[in-house]
């Protein structure tokens, strides 16, 4: 289209310039000072970040959340995915339709329904309490398991939907061959599904393990301060303390888990399609 | 003829009163809550009178207070409104300077305790509220601050984050009903650490307390009275606590940058706000509680607010200059023994 690389090039500089100007350089600026001392550079600012035994529980829950989500969303995701992509077409498209629903609710109404839920009073303590599984209410609000419910449902759908669309690229036959051949189910599984779907499996993670990392309303309405994650605390830095050094350092922390995460899952599906 | 010349010179008129009110401007900080009340009440009605330009900014008082420092030299703000915590820091930075009060006809109106709340007039009160504890009346039974720690409560009450407005009185008060009221609050933050299992949740809205009680997860919280409105109209036994340590509370004040480009107006703005006509009208509103001793509202009114000179007499204000002094110590103290 171009009669030279050098053109193409020029055409792309004044977008590429306005990109770097608003968007690359302030993240830069904001990234960078969590390294600035008074007059020099250095590591200080996150040394002490992590020495402090908050920021340490922080941190560790927020990966802990993360990693616990991810997983729960890969194990349900496969069986909705399966389940889906087996029914008739008409049939299909009526159930993806409901798994993408919840996508169009605010995140918040969805958090604030689980509050009503998972009360005292909510639906859940009264079966457990019905079925005389506890004599008291059980207290779920501001808990790590709300966090994690909460978390769960908000990014199953991306979950779902990325292993779909890697189902429905499976060749039809792969599974009744497996079984023709004398595989169980858990061989089925681990050795023509899994490795025929991790790029679903690799989207599918990064989207829910960065998400619930950079999630903010759900922690915060149903953790609250009592289960801080790196995302409610890089607030109450920001909005009690005005401290946008920390801020900026927790953002960092941030990003370096996502991308770690995307290559370490990336680098589990080569890792496991060499064998 | 005639009427060309009539129109021609309306439209003269109204292009010179349109011209002298861009000329006249006013920009003021204020938080971000009510704002349509407020325009109906205070900022309309002050364009009309003062036939000037009215810039309202809003936001929370660390964003504010941010803006106003790094503006410190060429002020576009003139006047704020803040806690008396951060009109202090301001103060402090050299942002604000002391206020004129023979410029404030209705200054003698105000309660003592809202006249120079922060020293050397950097602030005049027009606000404040109390801070107390809304429990279940049905449920249990609340005499003193420390009746939040009873087995009753158990597993169903809340408390501010020390981060919120609410939470170092509250703290401060709970100290006074241990029998020790040092401005550290080590003895409190212990309590409520030693207590924290059975606190529902540290709270940092104060709508979030509302549902909780209306969900029956909590039974008992300190709150500021300016939130009462919602468990008033509650289905249930809601009770308003006084406590025999007392109730606490906090206070808003208006401050004058330094440096303002438009000081008569912020003065005549200030009176405006806190003359009787206009702190009657936001008692009223619910907006906020009258500092103007003169203001009379009806009792159904009065219930809603922080109203009455008995009230405001017996309201224990943590001094601002103890708040700010302590402010971070208390997060830390409060982060290594709560926070976890």
């Amino acid at each position: 289209m171009f009669h030279n690389r050098t053109e193409a090039l020029a055409l792309a500089m004044p977008a590429a310039i306005f990109a770097a100007i608003v968007f690359l350089v302030p993240v830069g600026i904001l990234l960078s000072e969590g390294f600035r001392a008074a007059d020099s550079w250095t590591l200080s600012a996150y040394t002490g970040f992590f020495d402090n035994e908050l920021n340490r529980v922080v941190f560790w829950r927020t990966l802990k959340l993360g990693a616990l989500v991810t997983a729960a969303s890969a194990v349900i995701g496969y069986a909705t995915a399966y389940a889906i992509v087996t029914l008739p077409p008409t049939a299909r498209g009526r159930m993806i339709g409901l798994v993408v629903m919840p996508l169009m609710i605010s995140p918040v109404a969805r958090t604030y329904a689980w509050i009503v839920i998972l009360g005292r009073t909510g639906i859940v303590n009264k079966a457990i309490v019905g079925l005389g599984l506890s004599d008291e209410p059980l207290r779920f609000l501001f808990t790590e398991t709300a966090v994690f419910i909460g978390l769960l449902q908000l990014f199953l759908p991306l979950m779902i939907l990325s292993l779909i669309s890697a189902l429905e690229n499976m060749p039809k036959d792969a599974v009744p061959a497996a079984r023709v051949l004398g595989a169980n189910w858990l061989q089925v599984f681990l050795k023509v599904i899994l490795p025929l779907t991790k790029e679903g499996l690799v989207i599918g993670g990064t989207l829910v393990f960065t998400g619930s990392l950079t999630a903010y309303i759900t922690p915060a309405i149903l953790g609250g301060s009592k289960v801080l994650m790196l995302e409610t605390l890089l607030y109450q830095r920001v909005t009690v303390a005005n401290d946008f050094a920390a801020a900026s350092i927790i953002a960092m922390i941030l990003m370096v888990m996502s991308f770690s995460a995307n290559m370490l899952l990336k680098r589990l599906a080569t890792a496991r399609s060499k064998r | 003829m005639l009427k060309t010349l009539l129109a021609s010179s309306v439209a003269l008129a109204a292009l010179a009163a349109a011209a002298n009110a861009a000329d006249k401007k006013l920009v003021i900080s204020v938080y971000g809550f009510a704002q349509d009340e407020f325009k109906e009440i205070v900022y309309d009605p002050f364009k009309t009178i003062c036939d000037c330009d009215l810039v309202v900014e809003t936001g929370n008082s660390v964003e504010r207070l941010a803006k106003l420092e790094a503006r410190k030299d060429d002020p576009e703000i003139d006047m704020a409104v803040m806690s008396t915590h951060d009109a202090l820091a301001a103060a402090r930075k050299g942002i604000t300077q002391p206020i004129d009060i023979s410029r404030l006809t209705n200054y003698d109106k105000l309660y003592d305790i809202a006249k120079d709340p922060l020293g050397g007039h950097l602030g005049v009160g027009y606000t404040f509220y109390a801070t107390s504890i809304a429990y279940r009346a049905d449920k249990v039974k609340i005499e003193s601050w420390a009746d939040l720690f009873q087995d009753e409560l158990k597993g169903r009450v809340a408390f501010p984050n020390v981060t919120t407005n609410q939470g170092p009185p509250a703290l401060y008060m709970l100290g006074m009903a241990m029998g020790n009221d040092a401005a550290d609050l080590k003895a409190p933050i212990d309590e409520v650490a030693s207590n924290k299992d059975d606190i529902v949740t540290f709270y940092e809205r104060s709508s979030q307390v509302a549902q909780l009680m209306q969900q029956e997860e909590i039974l008992a919280a300190p709150i500021g009275r300016f939130s009462w409105g919602p468990y008033s109209k509650m289905d249930m036994d809601m009770a308003w606590a006084t406590p025999k340590e007392g109730e606490t509370g906090g206070m808003n004040v208006m401050i004058l940058t330094k440096g303002a480009k438009n000081e008569d107006l912020a003065y005549q703005f200030m009176d405006f706000w806190l003359s009787t006509e206009i702190q009657t009208k936001l008692a009223e509103a619910l907006v906020d509680s009258p500092a103007n001793s003169e203001v009379v509202v009806s009792d159904e009114i009065a219930e809603n607010l922080t109203y009455g000179a008995e009230t405001v007499k017996n309201l224990k204000l943590l001094p601002p200059d103890v708040i700010l002094d302590n402010r971070e110590a208390w997060l830390s103290e409060w982060n290594a023994k709560v926070g976890q």
